[in-house]
């Protein structure tokens, strides 16, 4: 899979541009524009209408309903009525970091899908770009989205923002560190940062069982990292128990309580996007990239399968489980989270050496 | 003056009365008695000796529950009625009115004594006019600060203009609430944000995200409903209003309150019949009201759109059809009747039974999920347990009741303590936990309403076998009612929230000369700051949701 044309190079022949700077320039415009689109098609179906069936389906209700077969019809009107709405901007808020907060917070997490192999669609093979410290490029962009929310909250020059931007400093410098060090511990098995090698390794049979076999994906190799990993994730993305950032009923809604119409759309984009780049990572990492039975061709429908069952996970977790208080979770994170992952990357590190 | 040394014991001997006793224990304290419809002794005593007189009858007689302070101007005085109770045992119960004059209304604070009389004292200085020395915060409470005037005061006029305005007398936003010099910060929660149950505005003053301080701004909801009691006739005018004052599902509670109180001053019998279908709506009206505190308590801690909180209001659902059945109302039901209720069950009368008992079934198995659910996550005991500790002494001195006093061990339920209705006749139990945390009081509400489940089938079982030719729903009520002039009471029933009491002073007329309302949110309430100074935020908005309060109660 590693020595498949990535996606800019395939649109690059395919349209003839010449093998310059420009051209590959602007063939990993398109590229970039395409998976892109997706991924923000993707946020459109889950913010206005999937998340509120899935939560809709826990909670004993019903939900959108009203426009088109499903309710879907309530994606563009949402859409539409989300944009429409009027702009207000408070009379103290620090500009421009108040404006830039948003696009921050959104623009990270598209940074992130660049590197993610996605697998094949026909004959395509979706993944932007292979660098080979792509694991760290990923874990770096994702986090910038931190910045994004100390800006919006410190901006906003309201206390419930600050309060919020605090914790969501807090939270993420606690989860980051557990986060890195069990995608870390990945690393000791493939010897490599670049992802679609990641995927590459574990595309090998772990074992038969009654002629069904398991393929060596790191969430069997290695459970352990697996839950450490997705529990990290959710505070990462913070979804219940860790929604302390937001926090609705405590602090109202933490840094995005000053924001409205786009502004406010695009906070939700990039967390939205980030729970799919959280499920992209996972999906990666753990689950085989975009291995799936079936030819390699429908590959990206199972990455897409995916990264929807991560989604559907915080959505169950927002539904059922309490949040924990913010003193709480800095525990969990400094004391559970950190000494687990690290005891995890040096069991996984000896078992490395000892079979190695 | 000798109070202090007083050693009496409560024990009441024979052929002495509790009044006696009281003057014994008081001494020359006591100017006269008055009468009063159901307290043991009613005294009046000096404006400047409230304190002595309050901590002499808690401590030499055992009366450490101030129910209520209800003030009132006549054409010639003012006059605080401390209402005073005993958590062991209600029926004990004694007045002390305390007059003040008319130029002067200057009376002493009882704050040092009972914590609750705080809170009392302010609405009681805020209606009537009344003021109280020593007292350590004396603000008004339900009106703004720059109000004009007295409602309830004699020579208040209506139609003179109040000119508030939010930035002219308390800007929550103004710059002076920032002090440079302190590491604290002063943050306003409420009046509208997600986790106030209604329009509470509580001050806080946070140290990083632990709570410094709270203080609880409340009368947002401020309907004048004793003002509006008063104007009503005592036969059918009043009964609408209780339905409002807490008004998710628990109307048949609060009518049950009025209809006690006046049926106690008018001297009215109740059948048996009707006693049997009360308990049977308070009932369920009780389960519908603990069923909402549970699920709005799921939001405070798990936050929005959780299962729990849908599923409660999914099974309140089933009691509120089950109401409309019986009432024609979901919400404001205007069931009850002085002498009885509105009207008979409905008919087919085997289908409405057939419902409630369908519903009975269901329960166990509902209240077994909620167990799993919320009980028994353990991130939710992490949060709940050990949190929003409310000590038992410091309790009583507020007043608290309920499954707020009971959740901190403290067995008081009016239900059993001072029966009424068909409570006494039944088989089930007080539900008390001593963990005195909010997690405590969690499980106090679950547990109630499987006792309130049991007290339904009992009534169920009870109406179904009753004679038909002994359906009486309502006693022979005069059209008219017209009490005897200064005739007095105070009752109280166990409401969902706790114990709500009436006290009504008839004037000779058809309409209450004065209706104070006790509402048990309002004493409830004043426990917040002892529950949540020193804790962290969520914790505090844990601690307001287990207090499980109506702000239409709180503010009336």
């Amino acid at each position: 899979m590693a020595t498949e044309q990535l996606l800019p190079e395939t649109i690059r022949t395919a349209v003839g541009l010449p093998d310059t700077v420009l051209g590959q320039g602007i063939a990993a415009f398109v590229g970039a524009f395409l998976v892109g689109s997706v991924m923000l098609a993707y946020t459109g179906v889950a913010g206005p209408w999937a998340k509120r069936k899935i939560t809709a389906a826990f909670t004993d209700r019903i939900a959108a309903n009203r426009i088109g077969p499903f309710g879907l019809g309530t994606i563009p009107a949402d859409a539409l009525r989300l944009l429409s709405k009027e702009l207000i901007i408070p009379e103290d808020v620090d500009r421009p970091a108040y404006d830039l907060g948003p696009l921050i917070v959104a623009g990270s997490a598209l940074l992130g899908f660049a590197v993610i192999p996605m697998g094949g669609l026909g004959p395509l093979n979706i993944q932007l770009a292979d660098p080979e410290s792509g694991l760290v490029y990923v874990f770096a962009v994702a986090s910038i989205a931190t910045l994004g929310l100390t800006m919006a909250g410190y901006a906003s020059s309201n206390k419930y923002s600050m309060l919020g931007a605090l914790r969501a400093i807090a939270q993420n410098v606690a989860y980051e560190i557990p986060l890195v060090l069990t995608g870390a511990s990945v690393v000791l098995f493939t010897q490599s940062l670049q992802m679609s090698e990641i995927v590459a390794v574990q595309q090998e049979t772990l074992v038969t069982i009654a002629g069904v076999s398991i393929p060596s994906w790191f969430a069997f190799v290695n459970p352990f990292a697996f839950a450490l990993f997705m529990i990290a994730n959710l505070a990462e993305v913070g979804r219940n128990p860790f929604d302390i950032p937001e926090a609705p009923t405590e602090i109202v809604a933490g840094y995005q309580t000053e924001y409205s119409s786009v502004y406010f759309v695009l906070i939700y984009l990039g967390e939205f996007l980030h729970i799919f780049l959280g499920g992209a990572i996972i999906a990666t990492l753990f689950l085989g990239g975009a291995a799936g039975p079936g030819p390699e061709s429908i590959g990206f429908l199972w990455f897409t399968a995916k990264i929807w069952g991560v989604f559907l996970f915080t959505q169950w977790a927002r539904s059922a489980v309490p949040r924990v208080r913010i003193d709480q979770l800095i525990e969990i994170g400094w004391k559970g989270m950190l000494v687990l992952s690290f005891a995890n990357l040096l069991l996984t590190a000896l078992l490395v050496g000892v079979i190695a | 003056m000798s109070v202090e040394e007083t050693e009496e014991t409560p024990e009441i001997e024979a052929g002495v009365t509790v009044e006696d006793e009281v003057l014994d224990t008081l001494g020359d304290t006591v100017q006269t008695t008055e009468e009063h419809l159901n307290a043991d002794a009613s005294v009046v005593v000096r404006p400047d000796q409230v304190q002595d007189t309050l901590s002499a009858l808690r401590d030499d007689m055992g009366y450490d529950h101030l129910s209520c302070v209800t003030a009132q101007e006549y054409e010639d005085r003012y006059e605080s009625i401390y209402h005073m109770k005993q958590y062991d045992d209600p029926t004990q119960e004694v007045s002390v009115v305390v007059p003040a004059s008319k130029d002067e209304p200057i009376s002493q604070s009882a704050e040092p004594v009972f914590r609750t009389a705080d809170w009392h004292e302010r609405e009681a200085y805020d209606l009537v006019g009344i003021n109280y020395e020593d007292h350590p915060d004396p603000r008004r409470i339900l009106l703004p600060e720059t109000w004009q005037g007295h409602p309830l005061g004699q020579d208040y006029d209506q139609d003179s203009p109040q000119i508030v305005t939010l930035s002219e007398w308390d800007n929550p936003l103004r710059d002076d609430h920032v002090d440079d010099e302190a590491d604290t910060m002063f943050l306003n929660i409420g009046p509208h944000h997600p986790a106030t149950h209604g329009v509470l505005h509580v001050k806080t003053v946070l140290d990083g995200e632990t709570v410094a301080d709270v203080d609880p701004d409340i009368g947002y909801l401020h309907r004048c409903e004793e003002q509006m009691c008063q104007n009503g006739t005592y036969r059918h005018q009043i009964m609408p209003y209780p339905d409002r004052w807490d008004y998710v599902s628990a109307g048949i509670l609060n009518e049950w309150a009025y209809a006690r109180a006046a049926e106690d001053l008018a001297d009215i019998e109740v059948p048996e019949y009707a006693q049997v279908i009360r308990t049977m709506s308070a009932e369920l009206c009780r389960i519908a009201a603990h069923m909402l505190a549970l699920g709005t308590f799921a939001l405070d801690v798990f936050g929005d759109f959780t299962a729990t909180f849908q599923y409660a209001f999914r099974d309140r659902e089933v009691i509120q059809n089950i109401l409309e059945d019986l009432t024609g109302q979901r919400m404001m039901f205007n069931y009850f009747r002085l002498g009885g209720v509105a009207w008979d069950l409905p008919e087919p009368r085997e289908e409405f039974f057939e419902k409630t008992r369908d519903f009975l079934e269901e329960l166990p198995a509902k209240l077994e999920e909620y167990h799993d659910l919320i009980t028994g996550n353990e991130i939710f005991q992490l949060r709940c347990v050990d949190t929003g500790i409310l000590e038992p002494e410091v309790a009583k001195s507020y007043g608290a009741t309920g499954p707020v006093a009971r959740a901190s061990g403290i067995d008081y339920d009016l239900r059993r303590d001072d029966p009424y209705g068909y409570y006494d006749e039944l088989d089930w139990d007080v539900v008390t936990e001593d963990g005195c945390d909010n997690f405590s009081r969690v499980i106090v509400r679950m547990q109630e309403v499987e006792e309130s489940a049991k007290i339904i089938e009992q009534c169920v079982d009870l109406l179904e076998e009753w004679p038909e030719d002994d359906r009486t729903i309502q006693s022979n009520v005069p059209r008219t009612l017209k009490p005897d002039a200064d005739a007095e009471t105070y009752r109280a029933v166990e409401a969902a929230k706790g114990e709500l009491g009436i006290y009504i002073r008839s004037d000779g007329t058809d309409k209450p000369g004065r209706f104070k309302i006790r509402s048990p949110c309002f004493s409830n309430l004043q426990t917040l700051g002892e529950m949540s100074e020193g804790e962290y935020i969520p914790d505090l908005i844990a601690s307001l949701g287990s207090l499980d309060i109506v702000l239409g109660e709180v503010d009336r």
